[in-house]
């Protein structure tokens, strides 16, 4: 046996440093081994679209056309994405307001909302409004009637800024209470009034928590502005469905786009990462 | 400006939380201006309530509370209240047990969050006081630091300077040390009876018995949210008058 007092201060015994050793082997091989799987499958993949006798050729000639489309995409999410998050926190505060006319007006914003599809939701706006202008206009408000007809693109970013509004309103109340009791009474105890408390104390830390579920729902708006589509945008792939049909040649076209929104999301998980990264600055782990 | 002679003065406060847990039975306190007054009293007492309901963070069910020249009542509402409340909280610093330093910010922007937030000054004109509070907290070189990299004594310590950063006129510990590491206790002791030197008017609940019989001028004994006895520390300690002080003091001496 040995004795501990003998052992030199601050080196590690060889059996300790052999178990330790096999722990990190063990996590290199896994992730040289994941990577390796990973790269097989996206070789495996293209040998399947090669052996379908999927047309490069074709894809590479139309993906200038349909990257085209890709402005109104970004636009159309970017908007959505802005007003979402301003309704959001609207949403959330007056979700959390002891005032019952607010209060009602937010809840009742997020059941109807999220109990309703995304599709009846962009009909509605689209198709539906001019009647709510045609009627108004009869009751003797004049000019109603046009202010109601959306223009496709328009009515596509309210739409999507109004759902996902809708239900980011529940991940930023969520994210808002879970900031503990102690951080509102070290606010309140300097003095601190109830905005000057959200806009220093509550949203800065709510915000972490907030971060992933809210890019996920970003995630999701990027996919679902292809609904804009429906109305007519030559958008991303209203682009491909277009080509596809006329050619005859959907796969390539679909394969094609699917990519590209998988690319696009692909980037805005990594920003998502950078965004968390600096978050965590405050923890003990970073440094 | 004149200073006052009395600091706080508290009128018949009660406090029941819901419709029946009757936790502050008619309370009555004067503390002077400088003086130290330490609280005692099993738990559940009520003597977070009450400290608590000197800077409103609980409403107070009944009685009125004063603090320098301001003065506010159970009961009353309306806009020039809230106004009243939010000055007296501005001129009491409140230290808690769990610290609740802002997590997101590092020591020195945790001490001038007060001034450049509530008072409206500008950073560069908080940041010469909030360093020299930190040095006089022993915390220099933890300028930078996030709370999550701080023990728990120094994280009370940055709490305490950023309370001081607003320039109080009363400081409200609220068990500061009980969440502490015995070997952290002194540091923030220490740091409460420097604060008592320099003549801040301190009430404070603790069980720290150095600081209730050497620091504080007078001991207060609570029990089912009302008074059982009060006095000079020598005295309270040495001579308890009440069976239910003596059971007490039987138990933390
Ligand atoms: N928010 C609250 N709601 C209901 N009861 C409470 C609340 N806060 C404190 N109490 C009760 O009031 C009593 C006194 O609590 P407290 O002032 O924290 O005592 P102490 O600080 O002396 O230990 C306790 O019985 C506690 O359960
Ligand atoms: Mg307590």
């Amino acid at each position: 046996m040995n004795d501990p007092s003998e052992l030199p201060v601050n080196e590690i015994p060889p059996e300790a440093q052999a178990v330790l050793n096999s722990i990190e082997d063990t996590q290199t091989r896994f992730k040289r081994n994941l990577a390796f799987s990973l790269a097989g499958l996206v070789v495996f993949l293209f040998f399947v679209l090669y052996i379908i006798g999927l047309d490069f050729r074709f894809m590479a000639r139309w993906l200038g056309f349909i990257m085209g489309g890709m402005g109104y995409t970004l636009l159309v999410s970017v908007l959505a994405i802005t007003l979402a998050c301003i309704l959001a926190v609207l949403g959330a505060l007056g979700r959390l307001s002891r005032n019952p006319v607010i209060n009602s007006l937010a809840t009742a914003y997020v059941s109807l909302i999220r109990g309703t599809p995304l599709l009846v939701q962009v009909y509605m706006w689209y198709l539906a409004l001019p009647q709510v202008g045609q009627a108004l206009e009869r009751m003797g408000i004049a000019g109603a009637q046009r202010w109601f007809t959306l223009p496709a693109l328009v009515a596509g970013i309210l739409a999507l800024g109004v759902c996902y509004g809708a239900y980011m309103t529940e991940i930023v109340r969520a994210g808002m209470q879970s900031i503990g009791v102690g951080q509102r009474e070290a606010a309140k105890s300097l003095g601190m009034n109830s905005s000057q408390m959200l806009r220093r104390i509550i949203f800065p830390q709510a915000l972490r928590v907030i971060i992933p579920p809210v890019s996920n729902e970003f995630i999701a708006m990027v996919k679902d502005s292809s609904l804009v589509s429906l109305m007519g945008v030559w958008e991303l792939s209203y682009r491909a469905i277009k080509i596809g049909r006329r050619y005859f040649q959907s796969l390539e076209m679909l394969v094609l786009v699917a990519l590209i929104y998988w690319v696009m999301c692909i980037i805005l998980q990594s920003v998502q990462e950078r965004v968390e990264a600096h978050m965590a600055r405050g923890d003990r782990r970073t440094h | 400006m004149a200073e006052r002679d009395t600091m706080v003065s508290i009128q018949n406060l009660h406090k029941v939380f819901g419709r029946d847990i009757y936790v502050l039975r008619g309370i009555e306190l004067e503390v002077k201006t400088g003086e130290v007054v330490v609280i005692l009293g099993p738990s559940g007492s009520g003597k977070s309530t009450l400290l608590r309901c000197i800077n409103f963070l609980e409403e107070p069910t009944a009685g009125t509370i004063c603090v320098d020249d301001l003065t506010v009542r159970a009961g009353e509402k309306g806009r020039e209240r809230n106004r009243r409340i939010l000055e007296i909280r501005k001129k009491t610093g409140m230290c808690f047990q769990s610290f609740n330093l802002f997590p997101h910010m590092t020591a020195l922007e945790n001490i001038i969050e007060g001034p450049v937030t509530v008072l409206g000054q500008k950073p560069q004109e908080a940041i010469p006081y909030a360093e020299e509070l930190l040095g006089w907290v022993g915390l220099s070189d933890k300028r930078d630091e996030y709370p999550a990299r701080l023990s728990g004594g120094q994280q009370q310590r940055v709490a305490i300077a950023r309370s001081l950063a607003m320039r109080p006129k009363v400081m409200l510990f609220d068990e500061p040390t009980s969440a502490l590491d015995p070997e952290l206790v002194g540091e923030v002791v220490d740091v409460m009876e420097r604060l008592a030197r320099e003549g801040m008017t301190i009430i404070a609940v603790t069980h720290e018995m150095h600081f209730a019989r050497d620091v504080a001028q007078r001991v207060l004994i609570m029990d089912n949210g009302g008074w059982v006895e009060e006095g000079p520390p020598e005295e309270i300690f040495t001579n308890p008058q009440h069976e239910r002080s003596r059971r007490f003091l039987a138990h933390i001496l």
